[in-house]
């Protein structure tokens, strides 16, 4: 199935710099709201898997996973700070009335 | 002006500090010598997932083999370092060849402190600091086998949870009235031999072993206290010594570790120690202090490359480490050794607490069980060395951020 843009949540529904998560098509989905700007990426931390949207700290534009310190971009994925090596996975996102939907 | 840049330990400290020198743009050779045959890898698997057999060792790598030789740093693993000289410049190897250095850092860590008592060299008694010790213990772990676990620090506390993980038979016996006492104390330690229990660990605590018996091989070990535990085999981790012999007679200060300032430098001008073993000055909290911890190594590793550049940069991080026993989450942030006071947000017996250790209404260190988002934020506070509202600290409705958002 190619990727297209889902409805999601509703951006009401995110609070400002902070992460919710939902499950698209069988994905657990993190969506950050950082000053009205939304990102959303994998949930689960590339390292051990812990909840990005529960154990995430968000700074701007960055979540610090506090299982075990590794940091992302939420903007692209990339790694900021270890443990984590790999990248987490970004989704394409954008508004449309008041829903925020995802690409996937 | 191009230098020769020496690195020796090819430890997770070692092999950073060699990672950033060629990042910041070091002008010269950097090179990178380790005793220990692999390239340079994290130890933290090595007594949980690694253990447990669920992620192979590649992923414990700082970096994969081949981005030493493509990134411009010579390496000489494999290779034991035996004296350095610091004012005739050169390192001396056991096949007494010598290397020149301009500019070195020692990163050699530690090594396992021996336990010395009868039957100590009987077989089936494991220490854990390599990945070949991890492999050692891997081939004895078969579920239902008996093994006890000598000493409760934080790699007995790990290796024991890994071991129940598998279903093996777990018994573990401390000197101290509870796992991790010396650094956290009787209440929080008291959480921790809980949770152990909780899983099915038998434990000993307040008393020693006084030795182990079998023929070739271990079958029980014997306590002071007269108990006898029938076993299988044995995991030893009783702590680590900084491995400094091979600045016997080099002038180096050692003191519990080599010696370094702010800035990572021993008393040898262009001589600088990072990670384990270095017994740093930490400006934040007044006083020395040597760390056995994964985030110490990274960013102490950073900081001393930087400083080998010449770039003079304090090194006053906020030592932070985590310890995941079975399903719990450990952290601990700060340094401290002693306490007035214990202030709990959450309770204790609750499997979620952050546990401040307070002196002078100021935070020196936190604890946290599965309070990974506290202990991140308690972070600032220990910095700030400012004094702190201990009620608002222990209200679980006040967030953290608050204690420090204001003025």
């Amino acid at each position: 199935m190619a990727a297209e843009f889902v409805t999601a949540i509703k951006t009401s529904d995110i609070p400002a710099n902070s992460i919710t998560a939902i499950d698209v098509h069988g994905t657990r989905v993190a969506i950050a709201n950082v000053g009205g700007t939304y990102y959303a990426f994998d949930d689960a931390c590339t390292h051990e898997q812990c909840s990005l949207s529960e154990e995430g700290e968000l700074a701007g534009t960055t979540v610090t996973c506090t299982c075990h310190g590794s940091e992302f971009d939420v903007r692209t994925g990339k790694v900021l700070a270890p443990p984590a090596t790999l990248p987490v996975t970004v989704y394409p996102v954008q508004v449309a009335g008041d829903s925020l939907q995802i690409k996937m | 002006m191009a230098q020769k840049f020496m690195i020796v330990g090819a430890s997770l400290a070692g092999a950073t500090a060699a990672i950033t020198l060629r990042e910041e743009g070091a002008d010269g050779t950097v090179t990178l010598i380790g005793a220990e045959h692999n390239a340079p890898y994290e130890r933290p698997p090595l007594s949980k997932a690694y253990l447990r057999g669920e992620v192979p060792f590649d992923k414990a790598l700082v970096r994969p083999a081949a981005f030493y030789a493509e990134h411009g740093i010579e390496t000489m693993f494999g290779t034991r370092v035996t004296h350095i000289d610091p004012s005739a410049r050169f390192v001396e190897l056991e096949d007494h060849r010598r290397v020149p250095f301009d500019t070195l850092l020692i990163a050699t860590g530690g090594r396992n402190r021996r336990i010395s008592i009868p039957g100590g060299d009987l077989e089936g008694i494991y220490g854990l600091r390599t990945v070949q010790d991890a492999d050692r213990i891997r081939r004895e772990m078969v579920a239902g086998r008996r093994v006890v676990v000598v000493g409760m620090g934080f790699i007995g506390s790990e290796v024991a949870a890994s071991l129940r993980q598998k279903n093996l038979d777990v018994v573990v016996i401390d000197p101290s009235k509870t796992p991790l006492f010396r650094v956290l104390g009787e209440a929080v330690g008291q959480t921790i031999a809980d949770l152990h229990r909780v899983h099915g660990v038998r434990t000993i605590f307040e008393d020693t072993v006084a030795a182990f018996e079998g023929t070739r091989r271990v079958n029980c070990v014997v306590t002071k206290g007269g108990l006898r535990v029938e076993c299988d085999f044995v995991v030893v981790g009783i702590g680590i010594e900084p491995a400094i012999d091979m600045l016997e007679g080099s002038g180096i200060v050692v003191d519990n570790g080599v010696v370094v300032d702010a800035y990572c430098e021993t008393n040898v001008n262009g001589v600088y120690a990072a990670g384990d073993v270095a017994n740093h000055y930490h400006p934040i909290f007044d006083r020395r202090i040597r760390v056995e911890h994964w985030q110490n190594a990274i960013k102490q590793g950073a900081a001393a490359a930087r400083n080998m550049l010449g770039k003079r940069i304090v090194y006053d991080e906020i030592h932070w480490f985590w310890s995941d026993q079975y399903d719990a989450n450990l952290q601990y942030a700060g340094s401290h050794t002693k306490w007035e006071q214990l202030v709990v947000r959450g309770r204790l017996d609750s499997r979620s607490y952050l546990a401040c250790y307070v002196n002078d209404g100021r935070i020196d260190a936190a604890v946290g069980l599965n309070r990974g988002k506290d202990v991140r934020r308690v972070m600032p506070l220990i910095k700030s060395r400012r004094a702190v509202d201990l009620e608002r600290l222990q209200d679980e409705v006040v967030d953290l951020r608050s204690l420090y958002a204001s003025p």
